[in-house]
């Protein structure tokens, strides 16, 4: 059974990744660059939001400060390119490294707070560092790296006129990253992460070391989340501190997981599936109005999706297949009833 | 988790479906020109957003219909190109620049608007140019004011309003002209601002005319814009004392900052400001007699009425958009001029050709008498070569002009009257 | 020297209003575990209720502040009522969605109500009114905002440890099964704290627009400050609340001064890794 199952499971996950890389072939999608943007946001979002989900949703690790991640890949990968005229690909890896190195070095002494007052400290941090970045004359401060014009291809990773790679580039940033977590998810590791999220004494004392464990899902999740980081700057061509490393975009991260489901592997997908089309639309059809009506229909949904369901999406779903099967079993009895 | 994945694929599909429903339907009408706004109509620039917005309405409103009672180019006629209309269509950028970059590829390839007006914050305006620009389509930008936008060489972007560089020299020739003239003895500069893409770049361009002109800079106080307090800032400028004090702080902090020195007691001997919330005439009003004698440039306000006469009739019509007590201001109404320039410059052109119109907003020097100057011309890069603002002091909450001296109507009050004095 | 009494003077008096803002979240935070990420945003609900009552009727801030604390208590209420009592089955983590959903429904409805306009009230009684001590200057809005600050949260520390009210709010924030079991109310009780934390804020959202302009992200700061003085003092502990605002208060203000402004919420921040990184729990945490 439990085989089965897993065949079974594999099989969707191929089958998924089958359907997000024909997606671009439907003439729809491939005629309007608004729909393709929104397909590379949602798939931008759902990895950054998994990335958080490791540390987050798995560890039970609230962290507020997953943008200076971001925004360390980020900056990696705007450094090259405009400071150092280099593709970004250097600047990328290197960010990534930085920015594992700065989540070791920051979490460290911060996971001896519990519960609030970690989130509360990784708020601080953020905050430092934007305010650090945005006086930081080598970076260009508040001003941001605007990118030059440079030859459009997979070498500088960039493209003007065509946001179908872009596409594929969030496809494999995806696939990497939710790969990276359905693996963790079934080994020992992933085991490891839910034990101390439900208690971390107990796990203790059953031989886990705990700091370790935290530790290297934060220092998994930031290399992981500053990818997303330099990816979101290859595709906007700015970068600068208010873009990448604020509380807003830390935000974000928190947002989508828990809308779709924290701790879940297919929470992230969802909640940016629900959150990306809802923001961009909404700002589509009303936010020309000028007068916020977009937001206060985003966030009145919001209120409302948690107020019906408050283990966010995943729980609805849920709900709905129980739903299903109780029926199935009220109508069984029945049928033996009569 | 097995029961939903069955679905996920169910699910993934209908998502797609409802996506191909929703994204814009182009619909095919005759005689009509799209231009998109993009102004940050949400979020903490959202009051100049909102004003910019008006301004191209009432720009369209003046182009579209006949309004005889405005002297302005294309006022008599209705549409242009022999009876085009111009529809807008209008988005938010919420002052982010990824979204700025977004919106502004929608309403190109979506939306199929002819050209962008927009987009007050310079750090959007960067981005949602360079989509223009790539795709060979004209951008109108009115009052960014970063000097850098018209350094990138772009061959189809036009900007109307003065830039920081040039107001920052202008405020270095004040006070050299006060120097010789009145024999006043200024020399050392205090600079507050707020650390954005936008104060970081004024300080900036103040910082280095000051040092060409030989003043020097003193104080140099970023704050992080919408503070709780701006204590430390002015204690900062206080122990310092410089003499005269740059300022670029918008809106809500501009009145913080005026009612903080208030508190504390200070005042530097002069105060320019740089397109901030000292020139929104609803704050000026607000801070009332606290507000006076401090000075800044300005492209536009209701007292030129004698220099730019044209603009009170428009001013009638924008003021059913946004409110009876809102007159221009100098950023608004750049936008507006910035819509007229690029109507004439279609209906000059005779075509919807980019190049055209392009060459033809080059080639030519343009009647405005929005502007300051009435003049409009444009120098490689896209800056407006005839922008020009004057410097202006509030004296009993009008702005008054003050500098350059041959279009002065009142003299510079020197120094600014001190708090207990007023 | 007498700048730095100056800015330490200075400092303390933000640091009150600080924690008068505070003192409404610690309460919430403390009872119920729920992080109100609208917290800012009934400030700035407060501000506009002060505004309106002073710019449409003229009533000065020295009184509108009881009809911006009522408005406020009713907000609060109705938070919990509406939202916040569905979020507490799930986790933790879904309380703090719904209400940075209604935050941002609030700031922009505000938006949308008010315009973005940056509204100040001019001539209220205390406008521009200061003491003047040898060569400190001691403005009077926020003196007596700060004095208002102080009796606020004295009256609320007093209702929490010296009434059967408080008790029960004490017994509820330590189990609340415990305390059903002794016949506490405890959804009564949340009710009460949630409206209670709406009515702190409140008050200083009605004081606020004699100094500060009043525009719908005027909260965002303050919420977050908020948040740092409340995990900083311990949650749940009002003294720990009152003495951390000052604390940051006086260092944003020294900071600000001696090292540069850009970076006095740098230095505000810091001081709570550090304080944190010493007592793990806060300052009068246990």
């Amino acid at each position: 059974m439990m085989k089965g199952n897993k065949k079974k499971q594999d099989l969707y996950w191929y089958v998924l990744i089958v359907l997000l890389i024909l997606i671009p072939f439907i003439p729809q999608v491939a005629a309007n660059s608004f729909t393709q943007h929104v397909l590379i946001l949602i798939l931008l979002y759902a990895s950054m939001s998994q990335a958080w989900n490791i540390i987050g949703g798995y560890c039970g690790q609230v962290s507020f400060g997953h943008s200076v991640f971001f925004g360390i890949g980020a900056y990696g990968a705007g450094m090259a390119v405009v400071r150092f005229g280099l593709p970004p690909w250097p600047g990328i890896i290197l960010g990534a490294l930085l920015a594992t190195a700065v989540a070791i070095l920051i979490s460290y002494p911060c996971f001896k707070l519990k519960g609030h007052y970690f989130a509360i400290a990784t708020f601080a941090i953020v905050e430092i560092f934007n305010r650090l970045f945005m006086v930081w004359y080598w970076v260009n401060g508040a001003l941001g790296l605007d990118y030059p014009l440079v030859e459009v291809g997979w070498r500088n990773f960039m493209w003007y006129t065509t946001k179908i790679p872009y596409y594929y580039g969030a496809l494999v940033l995806f696939i990497i990253i939710f790969g990276i977590v359905r693996f963790i998810e079934k080994n020992r590791f992933g085991y490891y992460l839910r034990a101390v999220r439900e208690d971390q004494e107990t796990a203790e004392a059953t031989g886990i070391n705990s700091t370790m464990v935290k530790l290297s899902a934060m220092a998994l999740s930031a290399f992981l989340a500053a990818f997303c980081g330099a990816f979101f700057v290859q595709y906007n061509l700015r970068v600068d501190p208010t873009m990448v490393m604020s509380l807003q975009v830390s935000m974000v991260f928190v947002l989508v997981t828990i809308l779709g489901g924290a701790g879940t592997l297919f929470g992230p997908l969802l909640g940016a599936m629900i959150l990306i089309p809802l923001q961009e639309y909404t700002r589509v059809l009303w936010g020309g109005l000028g007068r916020g009506t977009d937001l206060i229909l985003f966030g009145f949904l919001i209120i409302l999706i948690m107020v019906r369901q408050p283990k966010g999406i995943m729980g609805l779903v849920d709900e709905y297949f129980n739903y299903k099967k109780m029926r199935k079993v009220i109508s069984a009895e029945s049928d033996i009833k009569y | 988790m097995i029961y939903f994945l069955k679905k996920f694929s169910l699910i993934l599909l209908t998502f797609i479906l409802v996506f191909t429903l929703l994204s814009g339907v182009v619909l095919a009408q005759e005689k009509v020109i799209k231009i998109g706004t993009l102004f940050p109509l949400t979020g903490s620039c959202a009051l100049a957003g909102s004003r910019c917005k008006a301004a191209v309405e009432t720009a369209v409103e003046v182009i579209n219909n006949a309004h005889p009672e405005c002297d302005v180019p294309l006022a008599a006629q209705e549409g242009i190109l022999g009876g085009y209309k111009i529809v807008l269509v209008h988005a938010d950028h919420q002052g982010k620049p990824d979204i700025a970059k977004t919106e502004a590829e929608r309403l190109f390839n979506q939306e199929k608007v002819y050209a962008i007006v927009g987009c007050y914050n310079s750090a959007c305006t960067n981005p949602a140019s360079f989509v223009a620009e790539r795709q060979g389509k004209i951008f109108m930008c009115g009052c960014s004011s970063s000097a850098a936008l018209t350094e990138r060489g772009l061959k189809y972007f036009f900007r109307m309003a003065p830039t920081d560089k040039t107001e920052s020299i202008e405020f270095c020739d004040v006070m050299e002209w006060m120097n010789e003239v009145k024999g006043t003895n200024l020399h050392t500069i205090g600079i507050i601002y707020e650390n954005t893409e936008f104060g970081k770049h004024a300080a900036d361009e103040g910082k280095l005319a000051a040092a060409e002109a030989g003043f020097e800079v003193i104080a140099d106080v970023p704050f992080s814009p919408g503070a709780t307090n701006m204590n430390s800032e002015v204690q900062t400028l206080k122990a310092k004392n410089p003499d005269v004090v740059f300022g670029a702080c918008l809106g809500g902090d501009y009145t913080l900052w005026v009612r903080t020195m208030k508190q504390m007691d200070w005042l530097p001997k002069m105060c320019l400001n740089y397109c901030t919330g000292y020139q929104d005439p609803v704050i000026a009003q607000q801070l009332g007699d606290d507000g006076n004698y401090f000075m800044g440039g300005t492209g536009y306000s209701p007292e030129f009425a004698d220099l730019m006469p044209a603009v009170a009739a428009v001013e009638n019509i924008y003021k059913t958009k946004i409110g009876p007590s809102v007159p221009f201001d100098s950023d608004s109404i750049q936008e507006a001029v910035a819509t007229f320039i690029l109507a004439q410059a279609i209906e000059k052109a005779g075509t919807l050709d980019y190049d055209k119109v392009s060459e033809t907003l080059y080639a030519n020097e343009w009647d405005s008498p929005l502007s300051m100057g009435g003049k409009v011309a444009f120098v490689p890069g896209g800056q407006n070569a005839k922008a020009m603002s004057m410097m202006t002091q509030l004296q009993g909450g009008e702005y008054k002009r003050v500098y350059p001296p041959e279009l002065a109507t009142h003299d510079i009050i020197f120094p600014m009257i001190p708090w207990n004095q007023r | 020297m007498s700048m730095f009494f100056q800015v330490t003077i200075d400092g303390l008096l933000t640091g009150m209003i600080y924690a008068l803002v505070a003192s409404g979240l610690s309460l919430i935070w403390g009872v119920m575990d729920v992080l109100n990420f609208a917290h800012g945003e009934y400030l700035m609900v407060g501000m506009y209720v002060s505004y309106w009552l002073g710019f449409l009727m003229n009533i000065d801030p020295l009184i509108s502040w009881i009809a911006s604390g009522a408005f406020c208590f009713i907000l609060g209420i109705l938070t919990y009522k509406l939202i916040i009592r569905h979020c507490l089955a799930g986790p933790p983590l879904s309380a703090l969605l719904a209400t940075f959903g209604l935050s941002m429904m609030l700031k922009n409805i505000a938006l949308n109500r008010f315009s973005p306009n940056f509204r100040i009230l001019t001539g209220t009684f205390l406008d521009g009114k200061k003491i003047i001590i040898g060569n400190i200057v001691l403005p009077m809005p926020q003196l007596v905002t700060s004095i208002f600050a102080l009796v606020v949260v004295f009256i609320i520390y007093y209702i929490i440890k010296r009434t059967r009210l408080g008790w029960a709010i004490q017994a509820t924030a330590m189990d609340k099964e415990a305390a059903e079991l002794m016949g506490i109310k405890t959804e009564s009780i949340f009710v009460l704290v949630f409206g209670l934390g709406g009515l702190c804020v409140g008050i200083a959202g009605g004081l606020l627009p004699s100094y500060l302009a009043v525009h719908p992200e005027v909260g965002g700061l303050f919420g977050l400050i908020a948040f740092v003085c409340v995990a900083m003092g311990g949650f749940g502990s009002i003294p720990g609340a009152l003495l951390a605002a000052l604390l940051i208060g006086l260092v944003e203000a020294l900071g600000g001064f001696y090292i540069a402004p850009v970076f006095k919420y740098v230095v505000v921040f810091g001081l709570y890794l550090l304080i944190v990184m010493i007592r793990p729990k806060g300052l009068f945490g246990w």
